[in-house]
């Protein structure tokens, strides 16, 4: 299997890039996380900046135009798509195995 | 991910003794500050990150886009306890202060190579240091007239000839904090959160 170099992604990275289909500045990204994982995950201020830093970086997310002067927007990539794609793929194969061996109870 | 850290392993070395003086009445209120380490090129960025974490409960009390050191204090309405919540970035910021420090020596080493290589330090002067007086006359005065004059140009003396000095003292000193804030990083990285 020829694996992305990004895979497996962070619980963080994989939640931000969720997040950001819906183009969004970071602290609307911080409360959407929040949400989507009922509260499990928070992510902190510095945690995020340099989340967002290095994803831009790597071309998986990029600023878009803000209406707000004071927050920079950002919006998922084509390539940051491929990777949450790739990573769900992943993480779908071994639910299964998972669920499989639950199924025939040897879990 | 929503782990919790400790106030352990927040503060930097000698940072207690920084704040103290720079932040009386916070320190007095028992307000915990938060440190970050970061530099920025465009005035927008540095905008954008202030305003982050402006919007997740922490004021930034202190630095400005070039001087490094950031310094937050939490409002009333925040959740978090602190402004990293995994290792990795909690981490990084000692990776970027390192960087910080490494720049400095290396922005300092042409000047000291150029220095110690131009042949511009005295040799001669180190082992005749008459040679770096240059009042006129200076060793024909007597008494009282001569150790006026020689006390007077001794500070000047020896600036001349350990001024250089300086150059390799601030890369090594940069060069130390550099590995300091690099451990710092290493250890944090591998030790159990």
């Amino acid at each position: 299997m020829n694996r992305e170099k990004h895979l497996p992604l962070t619980e963080t990275t994989f939640y931000i890039l969720l997040a950001l289909i819906q183009p969004s500045h970071g602290y609307a990204v911080m409360q959407k996380i929040e949400e989507m994982s009922e509260g499990q995950v928070r992510i902190a201020a510095g945690t995020l900046y340099g989340a967002l830093e290095n994803l831009v970086r790597q071309k998986q997310i990029t600023p878009v135009r803000s209406d707000d002067p004071r927050r920079k927007s950002y919006a998922i990539t084509d390539l940051g798509r491929k990777i949450l794609k790739a990573d769900c793929q992943r993480m779908e194969h071994m639910v299964m195995l998972t669920k499989t061996a639950i199924g025939e109870g040897r879990l | 991910m929503a782990q919790r850290n400790g106030g352990a392993g927040t503060r930097i070395y000698g940072q207690e003794h920084v704040q103290r003086l720079l932040f009386p009445q916070i320190r007095a209120s028992g307000e915990e500050i938060r440190i970050d380490y970061r530099t920025f090129t465009k005035s927008e960025d540095f905008q954008d990150y202030r305003q982050l974490f402006e919007d997740s409960g922490w004021r930034h009390i202190s630095g400005t886009k070039n001087s490094g050191v950031q310094y937050f204090v939490r409002t009333g309405d925040s959740a978090d306890d602190e402004i990293f919540s995994d290792r990795a970035s909690k981490a990084g910021r000692y990776k970027r202060l390192s960087n910080m420090w490494l720049t400095f020596a290396a922005s300092y080493l042409p000047i000291m190579v150029a220095i110690l290589s131009s042949g511009s330090i005295d040799g001669k002067a180190m082992l005749n240091p008459k040679l770096l007086y240059y009042t006129p006359g200076l060793w024909e005065k007597t008494s009282l007239d001569f150790w006026r004059s020689f006390l007077f140009e001794t500070p000047f003396a020896l600036m001349r000839v350990f001024s250089w000095l300086v150059f390799p003292f601030l890369v090594s000193l940069y060069f130390y904090f550099a590995a300091r804030a690099y451990f710092k990083y290493r250890s944090s990285t591998q030790s159990k959160a």
